[in-house]
């Protein structure tokens, strides 16, 4: 008998040891044209949720910012500017792929000095207690295989008061933006992936791991369990994505 | 409720406002000077409410901003207006009120007031030195003959308010009138003060 523990890869179950190997796949595949992908799935409208998460950050000059699975470096590029030359941000990602391309995109736009770049995993953080001010995760957490595990890690190394963005697709709330967004999601983004990436499967995991992902009220109780205080969310285009924002007491 | 199109509208403003700005060293330099201060415009009617963060050398626009404010505007879209092109030294009777840090007010409406966007450079980028050149004094011109006009149209309606038409109040003849509330006010207090020393004096013979 097989007793392994297994967790979703999509719609597919794996072993729990194999998932974060799966997701590196998936991103090393589309790392290079991770952005040009972005723009044309979500019509250019990322870049909004993504403004809205830096509103609701509230961070200021001399903050410290954990920008984890930054990948291509959106947040972080905002990040730096707000906290200027007395604060610091981390842009993390497990993915070397995403991080390079990371790096290389801050530097090509003169973001330097205060940014550093760690590649590590949302699970164990590798961060002492209460550093952060600010941490988020856009578009990140769907791909983490323990999920409480990452949010009670991120918990740690926020400080007390700090404030944990989660960036993440979530539940359309009308039935009819649902039919479509799924029918998009399962049809013409693979094939979207096809023609820009040449490669449709990473593109279908894409779409599954959204189906998978927790909604929004299951997403809040999962902060609240791991220890965040005022945990609220606030979704945008629709439910398509969703907001969450939590406080360490 | 985060208000998509709002946040769009307000990245293209900022988009264009910076991009303007690339061509005014001098405000660019003043609004580094302001780095990391936050500004709400709360305008009432229509009911928007801007955040605005000088940033290194540009501005930011936000929709919505869950941290603290320096300093908070609040007047209609004219009053505010108004504000931001004449000369006030006291905020009484211009329908705006303002909470917090006025100094940071004080610089915005200097900064805002000496826009002086280089428009042949600008142009140049994109034309050559020669048209450039030449569009952009067509532009300076009538850019300047607008602010003209401006500045002459509110004086000129303000004088037919006064003098032709006679439905507001002359200037001389409102400082006339406050004079009189102040004496009526200044008399009403010396009453007072009698009426509670006669009390005084009655309950403590």
């Amino acid at each position: 008998m097989n007793d392994k523990k297994t967790t979703h890869f999509g719609f597919k179950e794996v072993p729990v040891d194999e998932k974060a190997e799966r997701v590196a796949e998936v991103f090393h595949s589309v790392a290079a044209k991770y952005d040009v992908m972005n723009d044309l799935m979500s019509g250019g409208i990322h870049r909004l949720w993504k403004r809205f998460t830096i509103e609701a950050s509230g961070v200021r000059a001399g903050h410290k910012v954990l920008d984890i699975a930054g990948g291509t470096g959106d947040l972080s590029y905002q990040f730096a500017k707000l906290v200027g030359a007395s604060g610091q941000v981390i842009l993390a990602d497990i993915n070397a792929s995403m991080l390079g391309v990371g790096r290389d995109r801050l530097t090509d736009r003169g973001i330097a000095g205060n940014i550093n770049f760690a590649q590590c995993d949302a699970q164990f953080l590798p961060f002492p207690d209460n550093t952060f001010d600010c941490i988020t995760i856009a578009f990140g957490l769907r791909n983490v295989t323990d999920k409480d595990m990452a949010l009670r890690s991120m918990q740690r190394v926020l400080k007390p008061g700090g404030r944990l963005l989660v960036l993440e697709f979530s539940k359309p709330q009308s039935e009819i933006l649902s039919k479509i967004y799924d029918t998009y999601s399962f049809k013409v983004l693979p094939f979207m992936g096809k023609l820009v990436t040449n490669d449709a499967e990473s593109y279908r995991y894409l779409a599954e791991s959204i189906r998978m992902h927790p909604d929004q009220q299951t997403l809040k109780e999962m902060m609240d369990k791991a220890g965040f205080v005022r945990t609220e969310f606030h979704n945008m285009t629709g439910g398509i994505v969703a907001l969450h924002k939590g406080i360490k007491p | 409720m985060a208000n998509t199109l709002t946040i769009a509208a307000l990245a293209s403003a900022e988009k264009m406002l910076n991009a303007a700005l690339r061509y005014d060293p001098a405000t660019r330099i003043g609004l580094a000077r302001l780095e990391g201060k936050i500004i709400a415009l709360q305008i009432t009617t229509p009911g928007i409410t801007v955040f605005i963060m000088p940033m290194d050398d540009e501005l930011r626009l936000m929709g919505n901003w869950d941290g603290d404010v320096d300093t908070r505007i609040t007047g209609s879209l004219l009053a505010l207006a108004q504000l931001s092109q004449t000369e006030i030294h006291n905020l009484k009777d211009s329908g705006v009120t303002v909470l917090g840090d006025l100094s940071l007010l004080a610089d915005m409406q200097k900064l805002v007031k000496n826009l002086d966007i280089d428009w042949e450079e600008m142009l140049s980028q994109f034309t050559g030195d020669i048209i450039g050149h030449h569009t952009a004094q067509l532009l300076r011109a009538k850019f300047g003959w607008a602010k003209d006009r401006a500045k002459n149209a509110q004086r000129l309606t303000s004088e037919f308010l006064t003098e032709e038409l006679k439905t507001l109040p002359g200037k001389p003849e409102l400082e006339d009138f406050y004079r009189q509330v102040d004496d009526l006010r200044l008399a009403v207090d010396r009453a007072a003060a009698r009426v509670e020393k006669i009390i005084r004096e009655k309950s403590n013979p």
